[in-house]
């Protein structure tokens, strides 16, 4: 009989083997079971195999701990894939800080790092700054707290950081307000909000990380109310006054706002929060800052954004030019919610209307509702507050502005991050959708030398220089006047695409734009900034106008962003466009169009500076005459520094 | 009949004796703690890396995405202070100036993502900010590429390979803390 298995014995003659005296039906059964063990055999040897040849595996790569100097198998320095700096939400990985990807690292050198340092923003003498805390006005002083680390210039060991001012731009510094000596705040004494009660007193409700790394509320007070300087502060002693309540994650429950009232009487809160993807915020009512009774219903939530921190809510008038204070309700007021975006680091606002009743709160506009709508800035802007300044009756807006350039940089010169000059907030009746901010008036006591330009014609494809001395320390205003036949010959296009963001930047030639300011530019134009305006005409004849803020050519440095910051800026019949723009070294708030859209960045450049910095006009436009008028100043340092004597 | 049964116990024995020695994580097909391991590693940049780092570590098996990036926090200081300590030995041999340049600086790189980038990663990870976390893993990324391209140049990069695993590391880790938020 043949064998028609090789991986079956061959019959021996020993007689033990009976195999071919079997019935035909033995055989079979004895054929699948060798075969479906020599398959699964086959498969487990195919497996190992197919493993060990995979990819690279970390356990695997133990090249010699010695490196190799003699070694032969070097390998040329592959060009690594660099990724962007925080949250890539909405980012290209294209368009990512590694624009000068191939080049070395920039050598920073000490002059490049030092004058990077601002001269009239605030921040601390050293290390790293994040949220505003607490901005409160008391006793003929503006007080300003904030997250800090007293020991590096990175994120960590948060404590509270004090300052005070007469003007809210001339700071002083205090000694820490509050550090984390207790287990209710023991991982980090974050962010949180004062509210001044009707006798005059403060309470200030902030998060405090556990010992279990668990987000809980807790209350603190003036050691000392009748210390106007607030130097020394008490936490209750039987904090926490507030827990992440059932159906809330212990690390999703941050940054109680301040209180208003309702019309019980009680005092109101509200906290960010998620639920899966949903952003949220939690209310809470309280008599005594103690105890609270969480209500059923959210002040409101949006699906799709995620983590809502820092949430800020404050009333707005519809009529008047001044600001609300937060527990003001009524006929004429509308109410913003404000939230700072976990997932993209972008604080978003929307203004509707406020049920006192059952403390919720609804957008006028629900397409533009909070997180994917309006911003308060289209730069470098997160975790803003306002509070009501009761000394001028306006509202005042805090923002935190971190560093754009690397880290090893920020190591190197030793602090990270700014505030942004304090803005009042103004409801824009002009559009009534957008809110205005402006830098408060006090900057303008900075303003030293000024010069005029008036009528300045910027023909199409030119830049303009101005003749101003220094250029780091600036406060321009600015006016530009087009054609209006300009405007009404040009032909429409259904290229309705046009963003800042995804542009070309200020090299990309539109027929109506880009035009606006080079600021921190040299000379030769090697390193710029330009913040300009850049308008387009769709096919219905209707025209849209963007303000943007271009850092792709503003630093021969591979190691800073890149980006190009902007956004639509609505602009009204009649109005001309307009621009605001504070320069202070490595920091730059451009206002366009009175405030109604703006653009902070960091700037970090290696040859315009100092002395080198300039300032140029620039029209871009193919099709398009310009006209600015505009103001400069120099202006003085805040001289921040220590309180003194204290 | 008996030949049969004993040839079939045979080849099972070995066919058992062979998943024995196959590292289990080859043939699991269940269970949560891999399934963890695997759905968060589909979300970074560097899946094999991930699934390497992580199962090396027996915590991996039953930890949350938090547990996991603790973990992958972990092994980045591991290998970013062991590459340092390439470096520096590296450079007590190096003579040619260039080098010597090139290295100083993954020096500097090196020791901003030991002692910054990396206490910044797992304090916020562990203490429930974890966009700080994102940021100080994408701050190492951004180090260890800085230090590659010091080595443009150069004709030789000795710390090649670990440099790249602890960009991609990094990277990795950037990936899994940004599923926290």
């Amino acid at each position: 009989m043949a064998d028609i298995n090789p991986l079956l014995p061959v019959s021996s003659s020993d007689g033990s083997s009976n195999l071919t005296g079997q019935a035909t039906c033995r055989r079979p059964i004895k054929v699948v079971v060798s075969i479906f063990f020599g398959l699964l055999t086959l498969g487990l040897f195919a497996a190992l195999l197919i493993r060990n040849n995979g990819p690279v595996d970390y356990v695997d790569v133990h090249e010699n701990e010695r490196g190799s100097l003699a070694s032969t198998a070097f390998e040329k320095a592959e060009n690594l894939k660099p990724v962007s700096r925080g949250p890539a939400a909405g980012v290209s990985e294209k368009s990512n800080w590694a624009f000068g990807g191939d080049l070395p690292d920039y050598p920073w050198n000490n002059s490049m790092l030092s004058w990077q340092r601002t001269a009239f923003h605030f921040q601390p003498e050293k290390n790293w700054m994040n949220d505003p805390n607490g901005p409160l006005f008391y006793k003929g002083w503006y007080h300003f707290f904030y997250q800090y680390n007293p020991n590096a210039p990175v994120w960590g060991d948060i404590v509270w950081g004090h300052a005070v001012s007469k003007d809210l731009i001339h700071w002083l510094h205090l000694p820490l307000a509050m550090v984390a000596d207790q287990w209710y705040d023991k991982n980090g004494v974050w962010t949180g909000s004062a509210t001044i009660l009707h006798d005059g007193k403060i309470v200030m409700l902030y998060t405090g990380s556990t010992t279990e790394g668990v987000q809980v509320q807790n209350l603190a007070y003036p050691a000392d109310q009748y210390d106007p300087l607030l130097v020394h502060w008490v936490k209750y002693p039987r904090n926490p006054v507030l827990v992440p309540p059932p159906g809330i994650g212990p690390n999703d429950f941050r940054d109680p706002t301040t209180a208003w009232l309702t019309s019980e009487g009680k005092w109101r809160i509200t906290i960010g929060s998620k639920i899966n993807k949903t952003g949220i915020a939690l209310v809470y009512d309280t008599k005594d800052f103690i105890n609270y009774e969480m209500l059923d219903g959210l002040l409101h939530a949006v699906p799709g954004t995620g983590m809502w921190e820092c949430v800020d809510f404050f009333p707005v008038s519809e009529t008047e030019n001044n600001g609300l204070e937060t527990s003001i309700n009524g006929h004429g007021i509308k109410h913003v919610v404000k939230a700072s975006l976990d997932d993209d680091r972008h604080d978003y606002y929307a203004i509707g209307t406020y049920n006192d009743r059952n403390g919720t709160w609804i957008p006028d506009r629900p397409n533009i509702d909070v997180g994917i709508g309006l911003r308060y800035d289209y730069g470098i802007y997160y975790a803003a507050k306002t509070f009501y300044d009761q000394n001028k009756k306006r509202r005042v807006l805090w923002g935190w502005i971190g560093e754009s350039d690397s880290e090893a940089a920020d190591v190197k010169k030793g602090w990270a991050s700014v505030q942004s000059i304090p803005r009042t907030i103004l409801f824009d009746k002009k559009t009534g959708t957008h809110l205005l901010q402006w830098p408060v008036e006090e900057i303008d006591s900075l303003r030293l030398k000024g010069k005029e330009f008036n009528q300045v014609r910027i023909q199409a494809g030119s830049v303009v220089p101005l003749d101003i001395d220094s250029a780091t320390q600036l406060d321009i205003i600015a006016e530009f006047k087009i054609d209006s036949d300009a405007l009404d010959k040009a032909t429409g296009s259904s290229d309705a695409s046009f963003d800042c963001v995804t542009s070309g930047g200020a090299a990309e030639r539109g027929a109506l734009g880009p035009f606006g300011l080079l600021v921190l530019a040299d000379e030769r134009l090697s390193e710029q900034t330009p913040v300009y305006f850049y308008m387009t005409k769709g096919s219905d004849g209707n025209l849209k106008t963007f303000f943007c803020n271009d850092q792709s050519r503003s630093s021969k440095a591979s190691d800073v962003d890149k980006h190009i910051y902007g956004s639509l800026v609505p602009v009204l019949r009649g109005e001309n466009l307009s621009i605001r723009i504070l320069v202070d070294h490595s920091i730059i708030e451009s206002f366009g169009q009175g405030g109604r859209t703006v653009i902070t960045s960091r700037v970090y450049p290696t040859k315009a500076i100092h002395g080198a910095a300039k300032v140029f006009l620039f029209n871009n436009a193919t099709e398009l005459n310009v006209t600015a008028s505009l103001k400069t100043w120099q202006m003085n340092s805040a001289f921040i520094q220590p309180y003194p004597n204290l | 009949m008996n030949n049969t049964v004993s040839f079939a116990l045979l080849h099972f024995a070995f066919c058992f004796t062979l998943v024995s020695f196959t590292p289990i994580s080859a043939l699991e097909l269940h269970g949560t703690g891999a399934n963890m391991v695997e759905t968060t590693c589909q979300k970074t940049p560097f899946y094999n890396l991930c699934i390497s780092a992580l199962k090396s570590d027996p915590r991996s098996s039953g930890a949350n995405v938090a547990g996991l990036a603790q973990i992958g926090t972990d092994k980045l200081k591991a290998k970013a202070t062991a590459t340092l300590r390439q470096i520096t030995a590296l450079l007590k041999v190096a003579k040619d100036p260039k080098l010597k340049m090139a290295l100083r600086d993954c020096a500097d790189y090196y020791n901003a993502i030991v002692k910054y980038d990396i206490p910044v990663a797992v304090e916020a990870v562990t203490k429930g900010d974890p966009k700080f976390g994102v940021e100080g893993a994408t701050d190492a990324a951004n180090e260890a590429d800085a230090c590659g391209r010091g080595f443009k140049n150069q004709p030789k990069f000795p710390i090649y390979a670990s440099n790249k695993v602890v960009h991609d590391l990094s990277a990795v880790v950037a990936s899994i803390v940004q599923l926290l938020l």
